[in-house]
């Protein structure tokens, strides 16, 4: 399908390019070349459908869920353009291969350039308007890579950013666009979306979708007050400006505004805003393209100036001015591509763009003078070249709209003729200032006429403006017949393309821009030569500068300083919004509802509420002693815990009771053991009036979140309960669990699985901790002795003659300890067997075994433990893992799904009968691996005293060698 | 009798761990044979993931499969839960495991001890969230990420990353807190922590009991939204994601899914069309949220000069966009913000393993060793960062980090060629045409559309100035030397995200029928309920088997 | 007695948010260590508060909520205090390493009120 193979060889071309090697100058060049006429020929041979006022599709399919296909849709219209962009897509490729040096990485180029052409005729053959903005929003991209292309320049960043960001955003606002109109219509198909303009324009939402539209469009074709990127696009490589800004990028947005023309113009607001716009661009454009110094920045601007020229016929909304539109889009093509070309030529072999110092060029390089001129008299609208027809349609438009039923356009004929002499004057810049004048003096490189291949391109382009200028019938004739037709569909007008109209008003215009422009360009040559840079009057408003100067606001002046105050990192903030959002998310049912009422609860027994008192009272004084009195603090926070342990005992709840209590136990042994690594704070004196009241803020939390809990608490305990699952657990824990402790068979059965992730849990925290203390660094002034032990080592040292009191210290209770060592370990394996029927487990084992250990580290120090007891401990918390797993895996062999028990009751000598579960295994391996990760984090914690010392002692290399666990040694 | 592929269904948690624990059976110092044992057991999960997802996808109910553990009927034991949504998310979580572990295994791994144990159990973690169908063991598994995460986030220590891990741990723990009071909430109401279960008892709620229930569901969502990245529960997530190792946040990418999951999974199974008088409970609130999200997200990311902060608010913004279209709460919405999902997260973990290939190329791993000497004793530190060999150091290497930035710039901004395109378009395209024809497009869904384009062009506005400034603006940059292993999964990544926007139709398909499954969960309820335990045999003499 | 329990995990609750919210790492350790009090009472409490009616069968007689206290919050209590334990072990070790990273017991790592985010220049 020749479609596809349109769009698709651009493609594949650019990724061949990428790959070949980089200095491949004509094997890229061919290879670009063979694409673009490829594509060309492609264009050319699917004449006869186009001709014949068919419409050729291709439909594959591609998200039909959203009712998206991939649709290529080739009418004349598309034709034109498609001819267009390949047509000079090949002019460029062979221009740029004499052009870009063989320093260049060219394949990147080349690349590129095929990869915009692509995304160029993808454009122009979407058949629907995603697939539109698909290849709308590449150009962009590609556009921007190809402007940097030159990376090392600042101005090529300055420029591809910019282009990148007006260009894109406007793409953005246009896919919105299409977005509403898909919804307006029902559909993205450009077909049902050019059927249905009635309903568009009827539609409330047309104003919004045409405002997001026209943005997408003014934004590309780079029209007041987006006009300022293109200037600052010329930064790239010339023969990307000769493509983009004449042929293709900047013409995206015209093209999209002549497609949706037959359904979106018409109205008040597209007129208005369409044709002011296209105005405004219009002058301004010629008018700063005067002053330009830069050759290549005159001829920016004077795009600028023809795309409003276009942008405005397309305003007034009269078929007649559709026509001259498309015909200028073509006819600005050639000779804007011709004259970049040229420029680039000029800049080669002289080495400068400016304007002022190129002169006298026609004694060196006679012919490509010659060729420019031609096309800058083209440009400027002289007889017998094709801009000459253009423009008399767009003076006739401009006195037809302006007729007595609409006042409003009087000037437009006046806008019409002015832009004319400025045209006329900036046009003869290149006409006259370039190539006569006196001698060149300062030029950089003596030039001389470039290789013949790199200027037969603009040969080329000149002889289309020269055929196109004398015989317009026989030769565009055709093409603009086709385009016309089918852009406009059903409201196709008359014209005729004729060189001589007779003495009409237009033609009266035309002259006066002539001479007018003329008497312009006389009158400002020394001042251009001369004068200062930039347009008078204008010259103040700098487009980038402003564009940058927002977009530094924003980021800086704005979204910084916003987002420092909405999303600040520091703790205490967020935690104050995360308990302000969970009690807002707590009242929000309250709202819609009452409160629920409660029910009365049973008596109090005054015992309980005297514990109570107590761990409260503890609870708060911990609250405040916290920070200045940290061992008080922990020993008050003990208090509560204890209450809290009686609490559990008390309703019925042993095994919370054991458990609550040993964790305790091991939790403080844990904070005792960071103490000593945290600063003491001097009491300040004065706090404050900030501080103080966010103090009250936060006692204002603090309270509605203690009330909140406990109303939402005693509203539940009060109500009736619902019949829960529990039930099944009482009911079934011994005659298919085994076991009479409900909890524990719970925990090793019923809900094993959660028991499995919890102890996985304490494995990995386990891990965790280990692998951060082994870089723990303490603060200096951490490292210091204790200033008690401190005092008692002067002692000694002062009288010798006593037994030093640290080297003994707890003496006698570490004997004791030692003896309770095998008793606890007696203990704790109780509890493990036992587990099953009574309060106890593999939890509250393995803790109290860890609990049993530590006390061992206490008694007689890391070092006389570690010379003992040689084992790793990560062994024991892989073995408790491993264990647990397997014993849950076992099931699988009777046919069982994970973690189902087999339970069996064993008469066992002297401890009767005991329950064998499955389960037990799985208990085993809790205790295990709760006993291993318990006693690795506390000795982990416990070895920093260890590995402090050795820092005062300035042992360097100990800190990273030695682990707190023996058997690390190797690692 | 149970038949063994159906344990296929557990082995997502199970493999994991049992590599961790044989792991911790090996000694330390044999690096070599534990990373080869992490890569196996990865590789092996990212299959049985995908064989997984390959059931799922055949299926024809919504519901592909459920493991009733220790043989437990529905209410009463745990189960676990494979469906279509489910089951692709193991699948990308193991997609992502893959993709990080090999690119930590040039280096990272070697930045602190028992990285591999920790990153399995990061896995195991997350793939038992995504799983399960109790709420309880739900909350156990999302301990189980977050320590793991923990472990993961402080790996290879340093200031920053201590800092950040303290945060991070601060306000995990309190969302625990709030966990636990909302799972035993609803416990205290309904009486059940079968979610399935709970969706049915809910039905025949009426007055206070109802009231509870929504102040239970509502505390339980902020605990997930904390973790799902909602304004302003996520200020403490750039910080955390910037600050840690390459591979550990490529990873973290599924976390916020994970809550964002549980968020879509729950509201609709509990508060459904069948949910009587708190049908749609809080999904206005979840709009709300979740555009604050995709502004603030857009706002951090404009305001961001480090590359990871910009990441990390992709992240943000990501994630709002999901919220924002659970609490459209639209099934087609809802479809669409699925492949969303899919692709924001391959593109955003993709970036995180990027942007330390570009830096260092910047400055030669400055940062990274910045990190590790003054996390590490003299001894232990990694190899030097420009080392002969470690990579080559070859101008195509730059560009292939470069075109690999643009890619993973264009995917976050939303813009073609590759599939953020595709996705955004589904998404807005959804919110302008609701499901039904007749209903208007609300303020809300315009909003959302508005502020999804805003937030793309920030992205790209700061996309532009991030690269320009990494790739073009130093004159001359040393060439980036990048090991193959590191490289490869970031194409991986991206490749999958050029696929999708290529052949979108499939993989579009099965979210829209996932998503449909989620919006009308009957099924889901009968089929997990209905689940029977395999035959037990009679109980005998002191002896019980089931 | 719902009352004086209610009271009580809004009394552990309150002081420990109050503590969450100061500016020392040991005060927000503390402070979770509190709240986690209050939660494991508050899962506790809402099986219902029995008194004398531990979970314990006797001898293998299939009981009922009737006659024992609900023994699924209890586990999950089992559950939630061992995690619980777990984290705030990570979080002790978490705290020591940053006081002696960054020489300040300060919850952000800085005495004074610290911005977090990166200072660079604004692009020109």
């Amino acid at each position: 399908m020749l479609l596809v193979a349109l769009i698709v060889l651009p493609f594949v071309g650019a990724l061949l390019a990428a790959l070949l090697p980089v200095n491949a100058r004509n094997a890229e060049a061919w290879l670009a070349g063979a694409v673009a006429l490829a594509g060309a020929l492609v264009a050319a041979a699917l004449y006869p459908e186009v001709a014949a006022g068919e419409v050729l599709h291709y439909e594959a399919e591609w998200l039909p869920a959203a009712a998206l296909a991939f649709d290529l849709r080739l009418d004349g219209f598309a034709w034109m353009f498609a001819l267009m962009v390949t047509g000079i897509g090949l002019l460029v490729v062979l221009y740029a291969r004499y052009y870009m040096s063989p320093t260049d990485p060219v394949p990147r180029f080349f690349s590129f350039l095929l990869a915009f052409m692509g995304a160029m005729l993808g454009i122009v053959l979407s058949g629907n308007l995603i697939q539109l903005v698909f290849f709308w929003e590449l150009t962009s991209l590609v556009s921007f890579l190809l402007i940097g292309y030159w990376h090392h320049n600042g101005a090529a960043r300055e420029g591809a950013r910019i282009a990148l960001i007006v260009t894109g955003s406007g793409g953005l606002a246009l896919f919105a666009g299409v977005l509403v109109l898909g919804h307006i219509v029902g559909s993205y198909e450009l077909d049902r979306v050019l059927a249905s303009g009635e309903l568009i324009r009827g539609h409330p939402l047309y104003l919004p979708a045409l405002l997001l539209v026209l943005l997408g469009a003014l934004t590309k074709s780079a029209q007041f007050p987006f006009h300022f990127w293109l200037p600052q696009a010329m930064a790239a490589p010339t023969p990307v400006s000769a493509y983009l800004h004449s042929a293709t990028m900047v013409k995206a947005g015209v093209f999209l505004l002549a497609r949706l023309w037959p359904v979106m113009s018409g109205t008040d607001a597209w007129f208005w805003i369409v044709t002011s716009a296209g105005a405004v661009t219009l002058l301004l454009g010629a008018y700063v393209a005067i002053f330009q110094r830069d050759m290549k920045g005159l001829l920016a601007y004077s795009t600028i100036s023809h795309l409003g020229l276009i942008t405005l016929l397309l305003g007034l909304s009269t078929p007649l001015s559709a026509v001259a539109a498309i015909f200028h889009i073509m006819n600005h093509a050639t000779f804007k591509a011709s004259l970049f070309m040229a420029a680039g030529i000029a800049d080669h072999e002289t080495g400068t763009r400016d304007l002022r110092r190129l002169h006298g060029l026609w004694r060196f390089m006679p012919i490509t003078s010659s060729l420019a001129m031609v096309a800058s008299a083209a440009m400027g609208g002289v007889p017998l070249l094709n801009g000459f027809l253009s423009k008399e349609m767009f003076f006739s438009q401009a006195l037809h709209a302006s007729g007595p039923e609409n006042q409003s356009l009087t000037l437009l004929p006046l806008i019409a003729t002015v832009w004319g002499v400025f045209s006329v004057a900036y046009s003869l810049r290149l006409i006259h200032g370039v190539p006569f004048g006196p001698p060149p003096d300062d030029l950089p490189r003596t030039p001389n006429e470039p290789p013949h291949w790199m200027r037969f391109p603009i040969e080329v382009l000149v002889l289309a403006c020269l055929l196109v200028g004398t015989l317009p019938k026989a030769t565009i004739g055709p093409v603009l017949a086709i385009a016309v037709g089918s852009a406009l569909g059903a409201d196709t007008p008359e014209y005729n393309l004729m060189v001589w109209h007779g003495f009409t008003l237009p033609l009266l215009m035309s002259v006066l821009a002539m001479v007018g422009g003329s008497v312009l360009y006389l009158l400002l040559r020394r001042r251009l030569t001369h004068g200062a840079e930039g347009a008078p009057v204008l010259r103040h408003l700098n487009g980038p500068r402003l564009f940058n100067a927002l977009l530094v606001a924003l980021s800086w002046r704005i979204a910084r300083p916003l987002e420092n105050r909405i999303g600040s990192g520091r703790l205490q903030s967020q935690l104050a919004w995360l308990v302000l959002v969970a009690l807002g998310a707590a009242l929000l049912p309250l709202w819609a509802a009452r409160l629920p009422e409660a029910g009365a609860g049973s008596a109090m027994d005054p015992a309980l509420a005297l514990v109570w008192v107590g761990g409260l009272a503890c609870a708060v004084a911990a609250a405040q002693q916290a920070r200045y009195h940290r061992l008080a603090a922990l020993i008050l926070m003990g208090g509560a815990g204890i209450a809290v342990c009686v609490t559990f005992a008390w309703f019925s709840a042993p095994d919370l009771a054991l458990t609550q209590l040993v964790v305790e136990i091991v939790t403080t042994i844990l904070l005792l053991l960071g103490l000593r690594w945290l600063p003491k704070h001097p009491r300040e004196r004065a706090v404050p009036a900030i501080d103080r009241l966010r103090r009250m803020r936060d006692l204002a939390f603090a309270a509605a979140a203690g009330g909140g809990v406990a109303a939402l608490a005693y509203t539940a305990m009060s109500r009736p309960v619902p019949d829960s699952i529990a039930g099944f657990f009482l009911e079934r824990a011994y005659s298919e669990g085994g076991g009479n402790n409900v909890v524990n068979v719970i925990l090793v059965d019923f809900r094993g699985f959660d028991t499995f992730g919890e102890i996985t849990v304490l494995g990995v925290v386990a891990l965790a901790v280990y692998a951060l203390l082994r870089r723990f660094r303490p603060a200096p002034e951490s490292l210091a002795v204790p200033a008690q032990q401190q005092i008692q080592r002067d002692f000694d040292a002062a009288n010798p003659g006593r037994t030093d009191i640290i080297g003994r210290f707890l003496h006698i209770p570490s004997v004791i300890m030692r003896l309770l060592f095998p008793v606890t370990t007696l203990v704790a394996l109780y509890l493990l067997l036992r587990g099953h029927n009574q309060p106890g487990g593999g939890f509250i084992a393995g803790i109290t075994l860890a609990a049993a250990m530590i006390v061992q580290y206490m008694a007689g120090g890391t070092r006389w433990v570690e010379e003992r007891l040689r084992f790793r401990i990560t062994l024991w918390v892989g073995a408790g893992l491993m264990l647990a797993a397997v014993t849950g895996i076992g099931a699988w062999l009777f046919q069982h799904p994970f973690l189902t028990s087999h339970t069996r009751y064993l008469a066992v000598p002297v401890l009767g009968e005991l329950p064998f579960a499955s389960a037990l295994f799985f208990d085993v391996g809790v205790f295990l691996l709760v006993f291993g990760a318990t006693v690795l984090m506390l000795v982990a914690l416990a070895h920093q005293s260890l590995r402090a010392g050795r820092t005062l002692q300035h042992e360097a290399e100990a800190q990273s060698e030695h682990a707190p666990v023996p058997a690390r040694k190797g690692a | 009798m149970i038949a063994w592929t159906q344990h296929l269904l557990i082995a997502p948690i199970l493999l994991p761990l049992v590599t961790a624990a044989s792991m911790l059976l090996i000694d330390a110092a044999r690096q070599r044979v534990i990373a080869m044992l992490n890569v196996a057991s990865t590789v092996t999960l990212l299959l049985i993931a995908v064989a997984l997802l390959r059931l799922a996808w055949q299926s024809e109910s919504a519901v592909s499969g459920v493991y009733l553990l220790g043989n437990w009927p529905a209410p009463f034991g745990i189960v676990l839960v494979a469906d279509r949504l489910s089951t692709l998310m193991v699948a990308l979580a193991g997609l992502l495991g893959v993709a990080s572990l090999s690119f930590a295994l040039a280096r990272w791994h070697r930045a602190g001890v028992y990285f591999h144990p920790i990153f399995q159990i990061q896995l195991m973690g997350v793939n038992g969230a995504f799983l399960t169908g109790d709420l309880f063991n739900l909350f156990v598994f999302f301990e189980l990420m977050l320590a793991a995460s923990y472990g993961l986030l402080l790996h290879g220590s340093g200031a920053a990353r201590v800092k950040a891990g303290l945060h991070y741990i601060t306000i995990g723990l309190t969302a625990s807190m709030l966990f636990l009071i909302g799972v035993s909430l609803l416990y205290s109401v309904t009486g059940t922590l079968n979610m399935a279960d709970m969706a049915e008892r809910i039905a025949s709620l009426e007055g206070d009991d109802r009231v509870l229930l929504e102040v239970g569901a509502a505390v339980l969502g902020v605990a997930f939204l904390v973790k799902a990245g909602m304004w302003p529960l996520n200020l403490w997530l750039p910080g955390a994601y910037a600050a840690a190792a390459a591979p550990s946040a490529a990873l973290f990418a599924i976390l916020t899914k994970v809550g964002v999951y549980v968020v879509l999974r729950l509201s609709l199974l509990l508060f459904g069309d069948g949910a009587g008088a708190s049908a749609g409970f809080g999904a206005d609130w979840l709009l709300i949220g979740g555009l604050l999200t995709i502004a603030f997200g857009a706002i951090g990311a404009l305001g961001s000069q480090d590359v990871r902060r910009l990441a990390g608010h992709c992240v943000l913004i990501s994630s709002g966009t999901l919220l924002a279209a659970i609490g459209i709460g639209d099934a087609r919405v809802t479809g669409a913000a699925l492949f969303y999902l899919v692709s924001s997260t391959l593109a955003i973990s993709a970036f995180f393993l990027l942007i330390e290939l570009a830096e260092r190329g910047r400055v030669p791993g400055a940062d990274v060793l910045a990190v590790t000497m003054e996390a590490f004793g003299p001894r232990e530190a990694p190899p030097s960062l420009d080392d002969e060999g470690a990579g080559i150091a070859i101008p195509a290497a730059l560009a292939a980090v470069g075109i690999a930035f643009v890619l993973c710039a264009l995917l976050l901004a939303g813009l073609p060629p590759v599939s953020g395109f595709i996705g955004k378009f589904a998404l807005l395209s959804a919110l302008v045409n609701p499901s039904d024809p007749s209903a208007a497009v609300s303020v809300g869904r315009w909003a959302m559309l508005a502020l999804v384009i805003l937030s793309g062009l920030a992205v790209v506005v700061a996309m532009a100035r991030a690269g320009i400034r990494t790739f073009w603006a130093p004159p001359e940059r040393t060439p980036p030397r990048v090991r193959v292993i590191e490289f490869t999964p970031v194409a991986v990544l991206l490749a999958l995200c050029a696929a999708l926007a290529a052949r979108p139709a499939p993989v579009f398909d099965y979210l829209q029928t996932a998503a449909d499954a989620l919006h009308a969960p009957d099924d889901y309820r009968e089929q997990v309920l209905a689940a029977l335990p395999a035959e037990r045999r009679a109980l005998g003499s002191g002896e019980s088997a089931r | 007695m719902e009352l004086l329990i209610a009271t009580a995990i809004g009394g552990l609750v309150g002081s420990g948010v109050w503590l969450l919210l100061r500016q020392r790492t040991f005060q927000v350790i503390i402070g979770l260590s509190l709240i986690s009090y209050g939660v494991n009472l508050f899962i506790f409490s809402m099986g219902g508060l029995r008194v004398a009616a531990a979970p314990l069968l006797a001898d293998g007689a299939p009981g009922d909520l009737a006659a024992y206290a609900d023994p699924l919050p209890q586990a999950l209590v089992l559950t939630a205090i061992v995690i619980g334990f777990a984290m705030t072990a990570l979080l002790l070790v978490v705290l020591l390493a940053a006081r002696g990273l960054s020489g300040t017991d300060h919850v952000d790592g800085r005495e004074r009120r610290p911005r977090d985010d990166d200072e660079e220049e604004p692009p020109a």
